[in-house]
This record gives structure tokens, C-alpha cells and sequence, in this order.
């Protein structure tokens, strides 16, 4: 048995041949956008890439360590254009409001993730089902808030957005940081690793006693807090919320985490692929906006980018 | 150490327990064996509290207790290594191993390095050679189910149960398995045996315990019992031939399965083999020497990297299991839960699925006829369940096992290949599947039949093919058929030297 083991090659690493099929596809537009255009090379212009993208960061980042545990979040869209017309609605353009306000739709947006992973625990529903619902109710109160933007920022409120430390965007530096404090987590803790446990087999992992509860309470309300991050930026973008700034957050943060290599499925995958699918979408967008092409042509892409990238990751079943 | 006392368990429709009384005490291998649906995994599963009992009282260490989840069964020092594997297919063989235990450093955080290393000496202290870094999905059964093993001694336990360990290991595995258990025996563990193969239980346990529909029936020494009185306890009657009479001597059958130089990447090198009409050959060797690959590359599961395939005569270029199974050809695999049975489904569904166009009318699947042939596949098979709608996820292992028979013999008209047919499947409804198989080569169709079982391959086959290494070492017939020749032909190397992968890969 020892004479026919497999090559002994990292296991991991082979597993995750697709996230170097992305990098490599990010290395390519990058190549591609250089020639088309003098401006795409410049400077500003990469900035401007990693600006576009935190928003689109911050979700996917929490969806997919739902994802991971084999569930999904669905009610990110609502959860942010409720979180982001609060945002506005309640700072008020007053100076003295901002911090407390922030402060409390963080809190606010771990506390309706906690709620979608308590009614997962409680009420044996599959995710899909309960944060849909969460999602449709969500909408529904940002609606009797407000029917339009609500409210306003001081200007200084655009610092989160177009803010730079070290010349570099403040959005994009905190991404990375938070990326990499998760993908610690994710590998150090204990509760990490549960988390691809329960993902895998759910089963399995309830006889062997794994902490279920605890995981879903921590991964969905660990989305509730992204999408909170996500709100207060994106308000400081637009400078005020609306009821549907997050509209159409819920499918595009589920693109990066299966064009980065993780499993719709549960318990494989990680936030780095997630990061770099972020960087790919916006990378595209960013080129095909240089092609002059009309943004119709960019969902078009972004369609056929997921299709083709969940093609590579599909698991070469190794019998019939 | 544990006491269980009247304890009954219904599912809807079945009572799987009535007042079940066991005891197992610190220091001994407690055997519980019975039929396939006698409540063995049901009254483990109440042990462990997955299940709660409806009825009745269980002590440990000498206190009543109740469990509400796994866990509480779990802390109090109880590890059950189950029929059905605990492992999580995406994470290590390391990362398994320590999961709920996980190796941790001064800060807390998770100590990869230790967890490899510390996974590493279990591995070698209970003797087996895997890779700790090594993704759980790509090892073989038998190397999962020693990782599964390897759980249990990661921490203390005060009770081991294990429900059927040996049902995909044998030989040496099996004997690191007995080797350790001794040992745990000797420090005092209460261990709880499963198991459908007697002489090991014979070989191993102090004391044995017998359940029949759902209810104890006898509690021995094992030196008060014979294997005959221990199998007429379990069916309740005599059972005198377990196999069938094989093929009269004559001429050989004509060859409808015909492989030529197959290799299959790592696994399999330039084996070939002829499969006859009306007869029954083995493919024997030691588990992980490459039968299963073989067998699954002749089917089209596996890619073959060379060789060509015959079916009854006809040359079938590149093949795919879907033309093989047009072409008559039925594939019962070895792993029933992952690649067998749509768990979901009831059993007229499962029976039907390989062949949905003779149950099709007007191009709908006419549910009158499926149930009608489901009726009569499980009187024919005497397989225990409530009728044609029975989820098959709720049926016992060997059940199940039946049910996967019962689709593919009604689908291949030239040759079904059955990859361990009978693992945990009880004496009783061995027989039957013995007596099926004999039927169906009496019927003139070649049965390929994959075993690991010496007493099996020697009583059912007219002609056994060893594999050794990915290799085929030798072909034996008739009365040359022998637990012995067998043996030796699936382990002796001509040159005393181990092949290694890069001899294999050439
Ligand atoms: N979850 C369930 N729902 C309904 N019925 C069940 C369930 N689990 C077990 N049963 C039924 O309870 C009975 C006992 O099953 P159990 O799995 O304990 O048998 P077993 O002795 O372990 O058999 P085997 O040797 O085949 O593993 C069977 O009739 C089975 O169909
Ligand atoms: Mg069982």
C-alpha cells in the first residue's frame, strides 16, 4: 500500500491549483489592460482598482466563511442598504454623531447576522431559506424608513472612501489587513477549523461533538459585521445611504468566494482565493470600462467569468 | 462500566429495540453480534447519545445518566468509531485525527507542526504507514478506517465501541487493530465490539452478546459458545452450507469479459483478465493491491492510462461505464453510501435506477410496476424493510447492501462485477447473496467477484485471480483453490525486494 501511496506533493496545494489559474488570469488583464490603454497603467489608476473593490471585499469576505460551513447569506444586500440609510439617516450630517452612530451599526449589523444564525440553529432551516427571509424582512424596514437617501455625512465622512495612508487607499489597506487577520483565524483557531468541519460533513461533525452552534453564530454574525464595514464605506462613497445601496451586493459576493475556490458546497476554500476573485471582477470591470464598452458587456463578462471559473474547480469525481 | 437495562428505541413504523439489556465491564472486549437489523448500531448510537432511548436505564460507571447530544457522551469518555465513517474528506489525515482535540501552542492558537508530528507517532505507534499531510479523501478505505481508528487513542477513553472496524480492512491491518485493542484491554478500556465475522470475534473478545430483532437474546463467555450455537442464536435456525455448490466440473464457461494490459496511473500495471459466462471468478489479493482500480478501469470509472477491453467477444474502444452498462455490464462498488445508493430515495427507486427504462410507460416512470418489482426483489432477497417505500437511508447496512445487488443483477445480462459483496452483511443474508450470485452464473452470467475474505473467495469461486501490487501474480483454478495458495500468491515477491511507486508508475 506504502509502494502505491500518491505522490506526496502537499495535498493543499495541489487541491488548489485553481487559485493560481485565477492569479494567472489576474496576471493576464493586467497585461492585456497595459496595452490597451496609457492611462490603465497608471498609478492612480491601480489605486482607483483597489478602491473600487473594497466594498465588494468586505461582503464576499463574510459570505465566505458561510459559505465554508455549507450555508450562504442571502440577506447581505438588504443588510447593507438598511445598515447604509441608517448610517446617513441617523449621523445626520452632524460631526459628533459619526462615531457613536458607526459604532452602533457595527453592533447592529453583528446582532441581525447572530439573529439569521440562531433562527439557522433553532429552526434546522437551511441557511438559503432563513436569510432569505431575513433579506425580504430587511428590505421591508429600510422601506418604512425611508423611501429615498436619508439623512447626509459631514464631508470630512468621505475620509474612509477616499482617505490615503502612505499614499495608499485607506479601504484597501484595512482589506488586506482584515483578509489576513481571518485567513489567521481561520488557520490558528480552533473554531477555524470547525468551521471546514462542519462544512464538510455536518453530520459527522455533530457526533463528533464539534461546537455546530457556536460556528453558525460566529460566521453569520461575522457577516452581519462585514456588512456593516461595507455600509459605513459605502456611505462615505456615495456620501449618503439609500434603500437600495446593497441591491445588488447579494449575488456579486457570491462571485469572488466560487471564482477564488470555494466550495458551494462547504469545507474548502479560504478568504485568500475570495480576495483574489475580488481583484479579478474589479480588474475587469476596470479594463472593460478602458475598452469603452458598455456596462451591459461587463455583467456579460462577469456571467461567463463565474461559469468558467467554477468549471476548473469542479471536483474531477475520481469514479464513474 | 457501562449498563444499559431494558432499553427499547422506535423509529416510525420500526421498533428497532424492545428492552435490551448489556453489560460491558472495564478491561474486557464485550462482542455484540446479530443480523443486519438486529439493533447492534442503534443500541451504539444510544450509548453515544445520538439517539435518545424511549424507554429504560443506562448507567456508567456505575451512575445513571442520560445523554442529550454526542457531546456529553463524548466528555464522559466514550468514543465510537462508527459503521459509517467520522471523517471529513477535505481536511488532513493530521487535521482529522486531532479535530476536537486540536494541538495547541502557549498562545492557543492551533500547532500545525506539532499536530503533523504528534499524528505521526500515533500513525507509527499503531503501525500503519499514511502520510499525516495527506488529504483524508485521497487514502484508500482501509487507510481511513485506520485513521478513524487512530482517533481513539488520542486521548483517554474510558469505553471504545466500534461498529464493524474490520468491514473494509484485513490481514495485517486487521491484526495492528487486535494488537491494539489488547493493549487498551490491558490499561482497563471497556471495549465494545461489533462485528459480522466470527472467528475474529472468537480470536478476540472475552464475552459475546446476541440481539435479534431488536432484543438480547444471550450473553456468554466465549468459551461457552460454539460458532455454530453462536450463529443459530443469531438466525434463530441452523444454518448448515453458508456457500452454494459450486460449478460441476466441465468445460469452462465461454469469455464474455476480457481486459488486456490495463494500467491505471499508481494503481494498476498491465493486469489483464478473462471473466466467464456462467462462472464465478475472484479478483483476491490484499487490500490496496489494486482490485477495485482494475475492476473500475475495465468498467470505464477509472481512466486507464493502457489496455483494451472485450466484451463478449466485441473490442469497446474507450470505454465509459454508461456503454458498459448498455453493453450488459452491472458494477456493485464497494462504498454503497458514497457512490451505491441514493440514500434519499425508497428502495423500488434505488432498484430501478440503473435501468429506468423498464419501468418507463408513455415516458413516465410507472410507480405501479417499480413497487411491483421492488416486492418481489426484497422477498427474493429477504431484505428487512417496511416495503418499497422505504427510505434506504433508515435500513440497516446489510440491507442496503442487498437492495444494491438485487439493482444491478436485474440490469446486467453478461457480467456483473460486485466489489465486496457481502462486507457487513450478516451470516444469514450472506447466504442468500451467495445463493443469488451461484443463481445468476447458473443463469449463464459472468460474475466478477472483488473479495478480501479468504473463506468467500475459497467457497464461492470457480477460478481466482491474485493481485499483488497493482499486478496480476496468479490465476488459480478448481481444487488448486486454497486459503493458502492464495495467500501466498498475494504476497510473495519473487525478486524480495517491495516495488516502489516508481517501479509502479513505469
Ligand atoms: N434513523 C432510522 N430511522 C428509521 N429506522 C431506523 C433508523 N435507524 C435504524 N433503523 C431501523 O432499526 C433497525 C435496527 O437497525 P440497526 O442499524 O441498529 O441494525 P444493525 O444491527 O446495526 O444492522 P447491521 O448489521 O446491518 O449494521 C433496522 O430495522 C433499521 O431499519
Ligand atoms: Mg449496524
Amino acid at each position: 500500500m506504502t509502494a502505491l501511496a500518491p505522490i506526496r506533493l502537499s495535498s493543499r496545494l495541489r487541491a488548489n491549483q485553481g487559485v493560481l489559474v485565477v492569479a494567472a488570469l489576474l496576471v493576464i488583464l493586467l497585461i492585456f489592460g497595459a496595452f490597451i490603454s496609457d492611462r490603465f497603467r497608471t498609478t492612480s489608476n491601480i489605486l482607483n482598482i483597489f478602491e473600487q473593490s473594497t466594498g465588494l471585499a468586505l461582503v464576499s469576505l463574510g459570505q465566505t466563511l458561510a459559505i465554508l460551513t455549507g450555508g450562504i447569506d442571502l440577506s447581505v444586500g438588504s443588510m447593507i442598504s438598511l445598515l447604509s440609510t441608517l448610517t446617513s439617516g441617523l449621523i445626520a450630517g452632524k460631526v459628533s454623531m459619526v462615531l457613536p452612530v458607526a459604532i452602533g451599526i457595527l453592533l447592529l449589523g453583528l446582532l441581525i447576522g447572530i439573529c439569521n444564525g440562531l433562527l439557522i440553529i433553532w429552526l434546522r432551516v437551511h441557511p438559503l431559506i432563513v436569510t432569505l427571509g431575513m433579506s425580504a424582512v430587511l428590505q421591508g424596514i429600510v422601506l418604512l424608513y425611508s423611501l429615498g437617501p436619508a439623512g447626509s455625512v459631514p464631508p470630512s465622512f468621505n475620509f474612509l472612501a477616499y482617505g490615503k495612508v502612505l499614499g495608499l487607499p485607506i479601504g484597501a489597506v484595512f482589506i488586506l489587513v482584515l483578509f489576513l487577520l481571518v485567513a489567521l483565524f481561520l488557520r490558528y483557531a480552533r473554531l477555524g477549523r470547525y468551521i471546514y468541519a462542519v462544512g464538510d460533513d455536518e453530520v459527522g461533525a455533530r457526533l463528533m461533538g464539534l461546537p455546530r452552534a457556536r460556528v453558525m453564530l460566529t460566521v453569520y454574525g461575522f457577516s452581519g459585521f462585514c456588512c456593516g464595514l461595507a455600509a459605513i464605506y459605502l456611505t462615505s462613497r456615495f456620501s449618503v445611504g439609500q434603500p437600495y445601496t446593497g441591491l445588488n451586493y447579494t449575488l456579486a459576493s457570491i462571485t469572488p468566494v466560487v471564482v477564488g475556490g470555494t466550495l458551494l458546497s462547504g469545507g474548502k476554500g479560504g478568504v485568500f482565493g475570495t480576495l483574489l476573485g475580488v481583484y479579478l471582477i474589479s480588474l475587469l470591470n476596470n479594463v472593460l470600462n478602458f475598452m469603452d464598452v458598455s456596462t451591459h458587456y461587463q455583467l456579460i463578462a462577469q456571467g461567463l467569468i463565474v461559469i468558467a471559473a467554477v468549471s476548473i474547480y469542479v471536483e474531477k469525481k475520481k469514479r464513474v | 462500566m457501562l449498563n444499559l437495562s431494558g432499553i427499547s428505541k422506535s423509529f416510525i413504523g420500526v421498533q428497532a429495540l424492545s428492552g435490551i439489556n448489556l453489560d460491558v465491564r472495564a478491561g474486557e472486549i464485550h462482542a455484540l453480534v446479530g443480523e443486519n437489523g438486529a439493533g447492534k448500531s442503534t443500541t451504539i448510537k444510544i450509548v453515544a447519545g445520538v439517539y435518545k432511548p424511549d424507554a429504560g436505564q443506562m448507567e456508567f460507571e456505575g451512575k445513571p445518566v442520560q445523554w442529550a447530544r454526542p457531546a456529553d457522551a463524548k466528555n464522559a469518555g466514550i468514543h465510537v468509531i462508527y459503521q459509517e465513517f467520522v471523517l471529513f474528506p477535505h481536511l488532513t489525515v493530521a487535521e482529522n485525527i486531532y479535530l476536537g482535540h486540536e494541538r495547541r501552542n502557549r498562545f492557543g492558537f492551533v500547532d500545525h507542526a506539532r499536530t503533523r508530528q504528534d499524528a505521526s507517532d500515533l500513525l507509527r505507534k499503531l503501525g500503519v504507514d499514511i502520510d499525516p499531510q495527506i488529504l483524508v479523501s485521497e487514502l484508500t478505505v482501509a487507510d481511513q478506517q485506520m485513521v478513524e481508528i487512530s482517533k481513539a487513542l488520542v486521548h483517554k477513553v474510558k469505553l471504545l465501541i466500534l461498529d464493524e472496524p474490520t468491514a473494509v480492512i484485513s490481514g495485517r491491518e486487521a491484526d495492528l487493530l487486535f494488537a491494539r485493542l489488547a493493549a487498551l484491554k490491558a490499561e482497563g478500556v471497556a471495549i465494545l465490539y461489533v462485528s459480522h465475522r466470527l472467528e475474529e470475534i472468537f480470536q478476540i473478545a472475552d464475552r459475546v452478546t446476541v440481539f435479534k430483532d431488536g432484543a438480547h437474546v444471550a450473553t456468554k463467555d466465549i468459551g461457552d459458545v460454539t460458532r455454530d450455537r453462536l450463529i443459530s442464536m443469531m438466525v434463530g435456525r441452523d444454518l448448515k452450507d453458508i456457500f452454494p455448490p459450486k460449478k460441476p466440473k466441465g468445460e469452462p464457461g465461454k469469455v464474455v469479459l476480457k481486459a488486456e494490459n490495463v494500467s491505471v496511473e499508481g494503481r494498476v500495471r498491465n493486469a489483464g483478465i478473462e471473466v466467464r459466462a456462467g462462472e464465478i471468478t475472484a479478483l483476491a489479493g490484499l487490500v490496496g493491491a489494486g482490485r477495485t482500480e482494475l475492476a473500475m478501469g475495465i468498467f470505464g470509472g477509472l481512466p486507464m492510462s493502457s489496455g483494451s477491453v472485450w466484451i463478449d467477444g466485441e473490442k469497446v474502444d474507450a470505454i465509459t461505464p454508461a456503454t458498459a452498462i448498455s453493453k450488459g455490464v452491472g458494477f456493485v462498488t464497494e462504498d454503497r453510501k458514497g457512490q451505491g445508493l441514493a440514500m434519499f430515495l425508497d428502495v423500488a427507486a434505488n432498484i430501478s435506477a440503473a435501468n429506468l427504462s423498464a419501468v418507463t410507460r408513455n415516458g413516465l416512470i410507472d410507480r405501479r410496476l417499480e413497487n411491483e418489482i421492488a416486492r418481489k426483489e426484497i422477498d427474493n432477497y429477504r431484505v428487512v424493510c417496511r416495503g418499497p417505500a422505504t427510505s434506504v437511508a433508515t435500513m440497516s447496512g446489510g440491507n442496503q447492501q442487498k437492495v444494491i445487488v438485487a439493482r444491478w443483477a436485474r440490469t446486467s445480462r453478461k457480467v456483473l462485477i460486485l466489489d465486496e459483496p457481502t462486507r457487513g452483511v450478516d451470516v444469514g443474508a450472506k447466504t442468500e447473496i451467495y445463493r443469488i450470485m451461484r443463481g445468476l452464473a447458473g443463469e449463464g452470467i459472468a460474475i466478477l467477484m472483488i473479495s478480501s475474505e479468504l473463506p468467500e473467495v475459497v467457497g464461492m469461486s470457480d477460478r481466482v485471480v491474485v493481485m499483488r501490487e497493482g499486478a496480476i501474480s496468479g490465476e488459480l483454478t478448481g481444487a488448486n483453490i486454497s486459503e493458502e495458495a492464495i495467500m501466498s500468491l498475494a504476497t510473495q515477491h519473487p525478486t524480495g525486494k517491495v516495488p516502489t511507486a516508481e517501479v509502479l508508475a513505469q
